[in-house]
C-alpha cells in the first residue's frame, strides 16, 4: 500500500505537466536564475564626485590621493554643491565629496581640516558599507595631504584604540552568499508547497474532501520527502557548490539531521494546508505572492530582534523561519544541532503539529465518510 | 461600446463577490502582507543587537570599553564568555551576532603609547546586523580612544604636543538623512508585493474565462465591444490596488512620517503607470499560453522575483548580462527608480515623466501581441478548458 501510494505521487509528479514544471523544472530554472540577480560585487567601490571649493595646494593633493583610492571610482569633478547634488539625483548610489573654502588654511594653523562626504540616502542598503570604506580612507590619507602641518609641528600622536574587523563564516562576504542560501531553501519549500496542494486541488476537482487510507497517505508523505531532499541535495551540494557559498561546514550527520528537519516540516505542513485546496490553479494564486513576505519573516535579512516578538512567534509557525536559520547555521556557520537546538525543537514541533492536522483532514478522522481512494492519481486531464 | 465596458465591469464585480478566494486575493491577503512587512520593519533603525564580549585584559581601559558598549543604544552585552572558543558557540547559536575581542595586554601598550588592537567578529551570514553592530562598535573604540589620547597621552608627551588628526571626515546621508531601513525597505517592498498579487488577480480574471470556456460569451460582440470587455474586466482591479497604493503609501507618509520629498502626485501617477504596464504583461502571457495555470506560472517566473532584480538594493549594474536584461524587463525596476527619485530625492517632475513613458511602453508591446491572440481565442473553442 505505502509502496503503491509512493510510486503513484512521484507517477502524478512526472506527468502532471504543471506540477512538473513547478516542482522539477522551476526548481532547476531557479536555483540559476536568483543568483545571477546577486551577483553583482559587495559595493566596496563607489562612483565619487569631488567638489573642490578651497583649490588650494593641500586640497588638489588630497583630490589626487583620492582618484587613486581602491574605494573610490571618481567620476567627476564638479564646480559648486548644487551641481553635485543633481549629479548625485541621476547617479543613483554614489557619493559627494566636498572640500570647503579654508582648508588649507585651517590645516596650517594646526586645527582641523573638514571634508565632507554625503551618500544617496534613496539606495541606503547599497552606498552604507562603501561610504564608510571611503570615509576611513580618505581620513587615512588626509594625513598624509597635510604632511606640511606635520612638519611644522610634529606628528601627531597614534591612536590609543584600534579596531580590526574580521568577519566569520561567511567569509567572502557576497550578496549571493548571504542572501541566497536563504532564498534557495525558501524556493524548497514554495515550490514543494505550491506542487503538493495543486496536485490535491487537482483530484478534489468536482469531487468532495479527499480522503486516503493511512498507509497511502504515508506513501505520498514519503514521496514527497525524498523529492525534498532531492532539492536539498541538488542546493546544498550543486548549487552552493557551483557558485562557490559558503557549504557543508557541519558533520554530514548533522546536515543530514537538519535537512530531514526541515523536509519534514516542510512535507507536513504542504499536506496540511493541500487538503483545504479544492481547485488546481488556487494555490498558485494565493501562495506564490506570501513569498517576500515568508523571506523578510524568517529573520535572515531583518533581524528577529527588532521584529516584534508577537510577529516573530507568528513566523515560527512557517517551515522557512526556524527551517533558514538552521540551514544556514548548519551549512555556513558550521553549527552543531545542539547550538541550534532552538530552531531543532522549532521545527520538531512543526512536524507534530502539521503532521496531526494532516492526519485528522486527509485521512478522514474528522468526517465518517468512507471513500477512499486507494492510490494518488491525480485526475488532471478530466 | 460604454455598454460592454460597464456590464464587463460588473460581470466581473458580481464574480467577486460569490467568490470567497478570488476576493481574498485582492483584499485580506494584500492587506495581511502589507501589515506584516509594515510591523516588522516598523523599528526602523536597529537597537539593541546581541553583540558577545570576550574580556582577556580586564584592566581599567578594557571595563571601560565594555561599560561604553552597553551603553551603546544600538547593542546589547548579551553574553561575557570566557574564550573565544566559547564565544564562537554563542555566535553558532545566533544568540550574538559579534564577539568584540579585547585582547591581553592591551592596557600595557596603551600606557606606553601604542595602539591598543580590539577586534570584532562579526557573524557575516546576517549582514544587516552585522553591519549595523560594526558600525555601532567602531564608533565607541573610537570615542574612548579620543578620550584615552587626551588622558593617557597627555600624562606621558605632555598637553602641549596632543593634537587631534589633521583631517576631519563628516559623513553625511542625503534624502534620508536618519538612515531608516523603514523608509528604505517598505517603501520598495510594498509595490513588491502590490504589483504581484495584482498581475496574479489580472492573470487569473483573464485565465479563468478561458479555464472555463466563458470567453466565447464574454467576448460576445464586435472587436470594439471586446476591447471594452476587457478593459471594463481590469478596471475593478486597477481602482482596489490603486485603493492599496494609497492606503500604503498614506500609512509611511501619514502615520510613521516620511514625508515625500517630491510629488506625491507623481508617486500615484507611477503606481497607475506599473499596474498598467503589468496588466500590458498579463494580457501578453495570458495570449500567448491560452491556459490559466500555465500562465499563472509565468506570472511567478516574471514577476516573483522583481524585488531582487530591481537594483534598489541590490547592485544590478555590475552582475551578469543576463541579470541587467532581466532587470531591465520589470516595470518594478523603473517604478523603483520612481520611488527613488520622487519619494526620497525629490527630483524634478520633469526627470521623472520619462519614467512613466517606459512604464506604458510595456503596456502598449503588451497589448499589441497578447490582444490579438486572446480575441481569436474567444471564438476559438478548441482552445478553451486547457489546465
Amino acid at each position: 500500500m505505502i509502496g503503491r501510494a509512493f510510486l503513484g505521487t512521484l507517477r502524478a509528479v512526472f506527468t502532471d505537466r504543471s506540477a512538473f514544471m513547478l516542482i522539477v523544472v522551476s526548481t532547476i530554472l531557479y536555483s540559476f536564475f536568483y543568483p545571477s540577480a546577486y551577483s553583482g560585487e559587495v559595493a566596496t567601490r563607489i562612483p565619487v564626485a569631488v567638489v573642490d571649493l578651497d583649490n588650494s595646494g593641500a586640497s588638489r593633493s588630497l583630490v589626487h590621493k583620492l582618484s587613486a583610492l581602491q574605494q573610490v571610482d571618481l567620476a567627476e569633478r564638479l564646480s559648486s554643491p548644487m551641481q553635485a547634488q543633481s549629479w548625485l539625483q541621476t547617479r543613483g548610489a554614489g557619493a559627494i565629496v566636498i572640500i570647503p573654502e579654508g582648508f588649507e588654511r585651517r590645516i596650517l594653523n594646526g586645527a582641523q581640516g573638514i571634508v565632507s562626504i554625503y551618500g544617496n540616502g534613496a539606495y541606503l542598503l547599497r552606498s552604507s558599507t562603501a561610504l564608510a570604506g571611503v570615509g576611513s580612507a580618505l581620513a587615512a590619507i588626509g594625513g598624509e595631504a597635510a604632511v606640511d602641518q606635520a612638519m611644522a609641528q610634529g606628528a601627531p600622536a597614534n591612536p590609543a584604540l584600534s579596531l580590526v574587523q574580521r568577519p566569520l563564516f561567511n567569509t567572502r562576504e557576497g550578496y549571493g552568499s548571504t542572501v541566497f542560501p536563504g532564498v534557495g531553501f525558501l524556493i524548497i519549500y514554495q515550490t514543494l508547497l505550491m506542487g503538493l496542494a495543486m496536485l490535491a486541488g487537482t483530484m478534489r476537482d468536482g469531487g468532495g474532501r479527499l480522503h486516503f487510507s493511512a498507509h497511502s497517505l504515508v506513501g505520498v508523505a514519503l514521496a514527497f520527502f525524498v523529492i525534498g531532499w532531492a532539492d536539498i541535495a541538488y542546493y546544498a551540494g550543486f548549487v552552493f557548490w557551483f557558485q562557490d557559498y559558503p557549504r557543508a561546514a557541519a558533520s554530514p550527520a548533522t546536515l543530514l539531521a537538519a535537512g530531514s528537519l526541515f523536509v519534514g516540516a516542510t512535507v507536513a505542513a504542504a499536506l496540511a494546508l493541500a487538503s483545504f485546496f479544492r481547485t488546481r490553479e488556487r494555490p498558485l494564486q494565493l501562495l506564490m505572492g506570501t513569498s517576500l513576505v515568508i523571506f523578510f519573516l524568517a529573520g535572515l535579512s531583518w533581524p528577529a530582534e527588532e521584529t516584534p516578538t508577537w510577529l516573530v512567534m507568528l513566523a515560527r509557525l512557517l517551515p522557512t523561519t526556524p527551517g533558514i536559520h538552521l540551514m544556514v547555521g548548519v551549512n555556513q556557520m558550521g553549527a552543531s544541532l545542539i547550538d541550534q537546538w532552538v530552531e531543532v525543537i522549532n521545527l520538531a514541533m512543526l512536524v507534530i503539529l502539521y503532521g496531526i492536522v494532516a492526519w485528522w483532514r486527509l485521512t478522514g478522522l474528522d468526517v465518517r465518510r468512507q471513500r477512499i481512494f486507494s492510490a494518488p492519481v491525480p485526475s488532471g486531464s478530466q | 461600446m460604454n455598454a460592454a465596458f460597464l456590464v464587463s465591469a460588473r460581470r466581473e464585480l458580481a464574480f467577486l463577490q460569490g467568490s470567497f478566494w478570488d476576493l481574498a486575493l485582492i483584499s485580506w491577503l494584500p492587506l495581511a502582507l502589507l501589515a506584516a512587512i509594515a510591523i516588522q520593519i516598523s523599528s526602523g533603525v536597529m537597537r539593541d543587537l546581541p553583540v558577545a564580549v570576550v574580556d582577556e585584559d580586564g584592566g581599567g581601559i578594557a571595563r571601560e570599553l565594555v561599560r561604553r558598549l552597553e551603553v551603546a543604544p544600538g547593542l546589547r552585552v548579551a553574553a561575557r564568555p570566557v574564550s573565544m572558543l566559547e564565544a564562537e558557540h554563542v555566535v553558532r547559536s545566533n544568540a550574538a551576532y559579534a564577539v568584540i575581542l579585547i585582547p591581553q595586554g592591551l592596557e600595557r601598550a596603551v600606557l606606553r603609547g601604542e595602539t591598543g588592537q580590539v577586534s570584532v567578529f562579526y557573524n557575516a551570514s546576517y549582514s544587516t546586523p552585522s553591519g549595523s553592530i560594526l558600525r555601532e562598535v567602531s564608533a565607541v573604540v573610537q570615542g574612548q580612544a579620543r578620550v584615552l589620547a587626551t588622558q593617557q597621552t597627555a600624562a606621558i608627551i605632555g598637553p602641549a604636543r596632543v593634537r587631534a588628526a589633521p583631517i576631519a571626515v563628516q559623513s553625511r546621508i542625503l534624502y534620508n538623512p536618519q538612515a531608516s531601513y523603514e523608509l528604505q525597505l517598505v517603501a520598495l517592498i510594498h509595490p513588491a508585493l502590490l504589483h504581484l498579487l495584482f498581475m496574479i488577480a489580472v492573470v487569473s480574471a483573464l485565465g479563468r474565462e478561458l479555464r472555463d470556456g466563458t470567453i466565447g460569451t464574454w467576448l460576445a460582440g464586435s472587436r470594439r465591444e471586446a476591447i471594452a470587455a476587457i478593459a471594463g474586466k481590469l478596471v475593478p482591479y486597477l481602482a482596489v490596488f490603486m485603493l492599496w497604493a494609497a492606503l500604503a503609501t498614506t500609512y509611511l507618509v501619514g502615520l510613521r512620517g516620511w514625508p515625500v520629498a517630491g510629488s506625491v502626485v507623481m508617486l500615484m501617477a507611477g503606481y497607475l503607470a506599473m499596474y498598467l504596464a503589468y496588466a500590458g504583461m498579463a494580457v501578453l502571457i495570458v495570449g500567448l499560453t491560452l491556459s490559466m495555470g500555465q500562465a499563472l506560472s509565468m506570472t511567478a517566473l516574471y514577476a516573483g522575483a522583481s524585488f531582487a532584480f530591481a537594483g534598489a538594493i541590490f547592485p544590478i549594474e555590475s552582475s551578469s548580462a543576463f541579470a541587467r536584461l532581466w532587470s531591465a524587463l520589470l516595470p518594478y525596476t523603473t517604478f523603483a527608480r520612481l520611488v527613488a527619485e520622487q519619494w526620497m530625492i525629490g527630483a524634478p517632475v520633469a526627470m521623472s515623466a520619462k519614467l512613466l513613458a517606459i512604464l506604458c511602453g510595456f503596456l502598449a508591446f503588451g497589448l499589441c501581441i497578447g490582444l490579438p491572440r486572446l480575441l481569436a481565442a474567444s471564438s476559438n473553442p478548441a482552445v478553451w478548458g486547457r489546465r
